[in-house]
């Protein structure tokens, strides 16, 4: 099937800068994250839900005071969105090769997941806004200029960290459908422990387990960041342990992380 | 004539397992080289190699001029790759996955530019659909727009035609002629005979990741007619396939 005929030349491809590359990842990526239903849920009527719901009734009071319920509807906002929406996102791109689609492009490969990450904390921002515009127009909590913005970098803070631990269990479990069912698993502690930090109900242990467990540590540092509590050496505990926890979880989810699951 | 090309030496390992050892390969400029071997035989893990997928334990892969183990990133651009099993963002539409694949490789298209390239593959009609709602046919279609939108010397085809029907397999053969006459050089893989004697150039047959011969299809056929083992899987005429089962065997492979 040979012809015996001279060929053009062909050009050599030039390789595009990483920059450019990151810029249309991030297009591509977020325009993604907006037409997902379940991620708009998760990022959206969950907290607001919370926000609202935890208002309701007589007893409503005994959960805690109007920055409670805000730092909680937040903390539900950051596990949903960074430990169970973003992980399955990227399992479920693992398995159907997605991935794999986009390695064999000349984009450099941590552009791909630096991708996901910023439109994860984009995501976080967003969702941090409108929750303290809904506490400010529903719940009747508004916070001095500089309390605000404390409020949204501790968000991001936890958005970090929560998106770390999101990174190890997407490093560490390799199906999508067994990371679904830890994802759901681990949803529940989560959350749970951050609501008994401040409280010796279930005991002394669970308090202080509570109270530095990644949802506890968050909820430390919005309680402060909203003026609920002052700044204190706890606070100061709850940052140094945050950071500590992103670090760790970020290391094993990129140490253990394959763009393959089999 | 220059390779577009080279491979040598290539070893490829998944811990103690070698999947590709002591691989030989050279694809010339405008060649379309088709490798053939039974599931198992290492064709994808050589293919990923050469695509920067994995890093091989041993070898040289030289794409052109470039050092492709040196030079990862001017090496795949270089390449045009289509991958046995691929998937694309679920949430995008055809017009957007354009838009994101050719500003990976630094092209820069208008609208109207990407539904022209839609237009030539007969999918101007699917711009706003997802990628899952495509038949099998029109997302190997997309695939290859894909895989081409930077013009690349060197297109990587892995089982293209797998799952497709009679007029899908037609029609990507056709679009492959297509990529000779523009002068590109095309590997593919296929577990199909028929594809291999109807659009390769030369043929190579591995198994437990070694070549075992290469040649035309026509001088393969003619190199083996007479050995015992082709004889005794041939009905009739010798075919490429019956080369193909004497070398690599009747036993069935996962």
């Amino acid at each position: 099937m040979t012809e015996d005929v001279s060929l053009p030349q062909r050009r050599s491809v030039a390789v595009p800068t990483w920059s450019s590359s990151l810029k249309v990842l991030l297009r591509a990526d977020s325009t993604a994250q907006m037409r997902t239903s379940m991620s708009l849920v998760l990022t959206f009527a969950l907290p607001l839900i919370l926000l609202v719901a935890t208002g309701l009734g007589k007893n409503s009071a005994a959960l805690g005071g109007p920055q409670f319920r805000i730092s909680l509807a937040l903390t539900v906002g950051l596990v949903s969105i960074g430990t169970v929406g973003y992980s399955l996102a990227i399992a479920r791109d693992r398995d159907t090769g997605v991935f794999q689609r986009l390695r064999v492009t000349p984009a450099p490969t941590w552009t791909i997941m630096v991708s996901r990450w910023i439109v994860q904390l984009g995501a976080v921002l967003v969702m941090a806004i409108v929750v303290l515009v809904v506490a400010a127009l529903f719940v009747g909590v508004t916070l001095p200029p500089q309390d605000y913005l404390f409020t949204v970098l501790v968000a991001l803070l936890g958005s970090a960290v929560f998106l770390s631990i999101g990174q190890a269990i997407v490093g560490l479990i390799a199906s999508a459908d067994t990371l679904n069912a830890a994802g759901r698993l681990l949803y529940v502690p989560l959350i749970g422990l951050s609501l008994f930090g401040n409280t010796d109900r279930l005991g002394t242990t669970v308090e202080l387990v509570s109270r530095w467990s990644p949802g506890g540590c968050l909820e430390t540092l919005l309680s402060a960041a909203m003026g609920a509590t002052a700044w204190s050496g706890q606070s100061w505990g709850a940052l140094f342990a945050s950071v500590g926890y992103t670090v760790v979880f970020s290391v094993i989810g990129i140490r253990w992380f394959r763009w393959v699951s089999h | 004539m220059t390779s577009a090309l080279r491979v040598t030496g290539l070893r490829v390992t998944y811990g103690p397992v070698v999947a590709v050892d002591g691989f030989d390969l050279e694809v010339r400029e405008g060649e379309i080289y088709g490798l053939l071997g039974p599931n198992g035989a290492g064709k994808t893990s050589a293919l990923s190699a050469i695509e920067g997928l994995l890093r091989p334990a041993a070898g040289d892969i030289v794409i052109g001029d470039i050092d492709a183990r040196a030079h990862r990133m001017r090496a795949k651009a270089q390449l045009g790759v289509q991958l046995q099993a691929t998937s694309f963002h679920s949430n995008l539409k055809l017009l957007e996955l354009v838009r994101l694949f050719a500003g990976l490789y630094g092209v820069t298209l208008s609208p109207a530019q990407i539904r022209e390239l839609l237009e030539e593959i007969n999918l101007q009609q699917e711009a706003s659909k997802r990628f899952r709602e495509l038949s099998g046919g029109q997302q190997q279609r997309f695939s290859l727009l894909i895989a081409t939108i930077h013009d690349p010397p060197l297109v990587l085809l892995d089982e293209p035609t797998a799952g497709l029907d009679p007029q899908a397999r037609r029609q990507l053969w056709d679009r492959i002629e297509r990529f000779r006459k523009e002068s590109r050089s095309i590997l593919l893989t296929t577990h199909s005979m028929e594809e291999a004697q109807a659009v390769c150039d030369r043929v190579a047959i591995m198994d437990h990741g070694k070549i075992l011969t290469v040649g035309t299809p026509a001088g393969l056929i003619a190199a083996h007619r007479d050995d015992p083992q082709v004889r005794q899987a041939a009905h009739g005429e010798v075919t490429l396939e019956d080369v193909f089962i004497a070398l690599t065997g009747r036993a069935l492979r996962d």
